[in-house]
């Protein structure tokens, strides 16, 4: 009895799947931030994976061997918890047996959950991790779509080499997460190339609410430049407890927060002079297949959603459209054939142009970006100055 | 030596805070024996309570501490009128359950009703501070720290003093007695839970001022609250006030002495030593 009673189960359960009525469409499944601390970026990926897709879908779908077929997308809420996505990715392969998958937001989540894709042999185009640990364990199922977190500062540093007057000292703060430490191991070869002498160099803990001891610090030792890698809501400590103790050093810069709508309206006029850097802004000389280019994708994801979207964003949006490029060039949505596929792919998107290193790494500039006036401004970029920036920052008292 | 008292006064500032974050826990705690796992919730929604008066309403956060505190007085009072009354005899692992449901119940609906964008409380004073010698004062935290003497005094006043304070010190001590003597147990854990959760309403009020809203920030308040409230003792409002100050103190001095990522570790390896050396607090009486 009892045995009957489990067979049955088991036949059931490998019966379900295949009666649902996705058959025909190629499904991408991913396990996104839809709550928890980190659930205001992750909607960035949830949005544009359904932006595209739908975008895809109008135009036709997918064209394989002359038949074309649709997408559908599979989300899981992992409410910001890693080991909730690592179990939502296997039960997207595992269960619920879905095509391919998309990648979560966030270094630390794709560092996990990469391991799932590597283990059934499902690529995964993720464009939410951008630590350099994630393409540095030689998978072969992995693809990320975001810059490498060890060249975030890149284009500041080169940028910082001529500023007038010359900084001198350097403050290089970053989370303990996989991400920010990958972006303080990249900065700090490219501090001591630039002869910047680095003073202060510190590792504070992810959610830190307070840094009155950090910034006590930068202004005793009178630091002229401060980079911080963290998230956007220490960001927001950090810069608003700056003003509180009057610390204004002549520059400081931000991974994260500066090209986000939410964060300039969180610190209104605060906001101002902080610099960034974002690999991605909306522009007509990005040409995309589905969607134009990205100004259009860009205008598009605002009447939809209601906000503007970001690099996180575009990145995603570009994701799908790097599963699909390659789901078309390999003729069939069989993992290894699409996985072959991806390595070797190579167009322009929304996003800027897509191809992956010999890791799975995506290649893309970094632009220096302030916030002037309340709007962010592109300021240096690989062929130099776009606009002035506006330096140093003049002291809290005179704004 | 500057930066030395600098990092003294952060530290003493954010202490201010901490008291105030932890008051309510520590009263509901003594008095109830309701460990309240949702109070960094609350602390949450008195946040939002004080977002949404200063943007909506253009009420400056200051003033607006004593609305947050009154519409979360009612939201306590109903709830353990409706609902902790319950449990509030049932072993502590019933109530800790119920209101760590509240916790995720509250940060759900919160997500729903408010998004996860991040806000702040940002008056034009916001930022602004006064130059002591070489130490620097956030007029904002200093301000929350005063708020925190203030409620801090004026609770203790309240329970020492008042016909409703030594009513809630009475059924803290002996409930059998306090019955004797007339007093009606519903509705005084009521109003306790309702102090206390107006006291988790002012704290939001300040905590959006200097610091972000968004729905998760509730977690680490709790947690917080929780060693403040151990470390200072439950007997009496001061105890809270030396544990939060001396936390405060700590942590600034250990993240510019060890280093930022130490401060988590100074505050939890104290409040195991309090928990070992001296189980009842700082000030606790001891046994």
């Amino acid at each position: 009895m009892f045995k009957a009673l489990l067979s049955s189960i088991a036949a059931l359960a490998i019966a379900l799947p295949c009666s649902s009525t996705l058959a025909q469409d190629i499904v991408f499944g991913a396990s996104v931030q839809l709550t928890g601390p980190v659930a205001n970026t992750g909607r960035y990926y949830r949005d544009a994976y359904q932006l595209a897709v739908d975008k895809i879908n109008a135009a036709g779908g997918v064209k394989i061997g002359g038949q074309s077929r649709k997408l559908a997308l599979k989300i899981y809420d992992n409410q910001s918890d890693v080991n909730l996505s690592v179990r939502q990715y296997t039960q997207l392969v595992s269960q619920d047996k879905v095509n391919l998958l998309l990648g979560p937001f966030a270094s630390n989540f794709a560092l996990a959950d990469s391991a799932v894709s590597e283990k059934y042999e499902v690529p995964m185009v993720q464009g939410g991790g951008a630590s350099d640990q994630i393409f540095a364990r030689g998978f072969k199922y992995i693809f990320g779509t975001l810059a490498p977190a060890s060249n975030y500062f890149g284009s500041t540093i080169d940028m910082l080499k001529s500023l007038k007057p010359a900084p001198q000292s350097v403050a290089l703060l970053f989370a303990d997460d996989a991400f920010d430490v990958s972006v303080a191991e990249g900065t700090r070869p490219k501090l001591k190339q630039a002869g910047l002498n680095v003073v202060m160099d510190e590792r504070y803990s992810t959610n830190a609410t307070d840094f009155n001891s950090l910034l006590s610090q930068i202004k005793s030792k009178n630091v002229d430049v401060v980079l911080v890698a963290g998230h956007e809501t220490e960001i927001l400590n950090f810069i608003r407890q700056a003003k509180s103790l009057t610390v204004s050093p002549k520059f400081y810069s931000f991974t994260v927060g500066v090209p986000s709508e939410d964060f300039r309206k969180a610190l209104g006029k605060d906001a101002d002079y902080a610099f960034g850097m974002t690999a991605w802004l909306p522009s007509a000389t990005q040409k995309d297949r589905w969607f134009g280019d990205g100004q259009k994708f860009a205008d598009d994801y605002k009447a939809k959603f209601g906000y503007e979207p970001d690099y996180h964003a575009a990145s995603g949006a570009a994701d799908v459209e790097a599963l699909v490029e390659a789901v078309e060039k390999a003729g069939s949505v069989d993992p290894k054939k699409v996985r072959d596929a991806l390595a070797g792919i190579k167009f322009d998107s929304l996003y800027g142009p897509i191809s992956f290193d010999a890791h799975g790494q995506i290649d893309l500039p970094q632009t220096v970006i302030q916030v002037q006036e309340g709007t962010v401004t592109a300021i240096y970029g690989e062929s130099g100055f776009i606009k002035q920036p506006k330096y140093p920052m003049p002291p809290w008292s005179a704004r | 030596m500057d930066l030395f008292a600098q990092v003294l006064v952060n530290g003493i500032l954010l202490g201010g805070l901490y008291a105030v974050m932890a008051l309510g826990l520590a009263l509901v705690w003594g008095v109830l024996n309701i460990v309240n796992l949702a109070h960094g919730a609350f602390i949450m929604l008195g946040a939002y309570v004080s977002w949404y008066l200063y943007t909506g309403a253009h009420i400056d956060p200051f003033l607006g501490l004593p609305i947050s505190a009154f519409v979360l007085f009612v939201l306590g009072y109903a709830l353990q009128r409706g609902l902790l009354n319950l449990v509030v005899r049932a072993p502590m692992f019933n109530t800790l359950l119920i209101t760590f449901g509240l916790e995720v119940v509250l940060t759900y609906l919160a997500q729903i009703a408010f998004s996860a964008d991040f806000r702040t409380i940002n008056p034009p004073y916001a930022g602004n501070s006064w130059q002591l010698g070489p130490v620097t004062v956030p007029v904002v935290r200093f301000a929350a720290f005063v708020v925190a003497i203030v409620l801090t005094i004026g609770m203790w006043i309240f329970l020492l003093r008042t016909r409703l304070g030594r009513a809630i010190r009475a059924t803290a001590q002996n409930l059998v007695a306090a019955r004797l003597y007339g007093v009606e147990p519903r509705h005084l854990y009521a109003m306790t839970f309702g102090l206390g959760l107006a006291l988790a309403g002012a704290a939001g009020g300040l905590y959006g001022t200097v610091s972000q809203i968004n729905p998760y920030i509730g977690g680490t308040l709790t947690a917080k609250s929780f060693a403040i409230s151990i470390i200072g003792g439950l007997d009496n409002p001061l105890g809270v006030i030396v544990g939060g100050l001396f936390l405060g103190v700590v942590e600034s001095l250990t993240k510019l002495y060890i280093g930022p990522t130490y401060g988590d570790v100074a505050s939890f390896g104290i409040l195991l030593l309090v928990l070992i050396v001296r189980p009842s607090g700082l000030l606790g009486r001891t046994a």
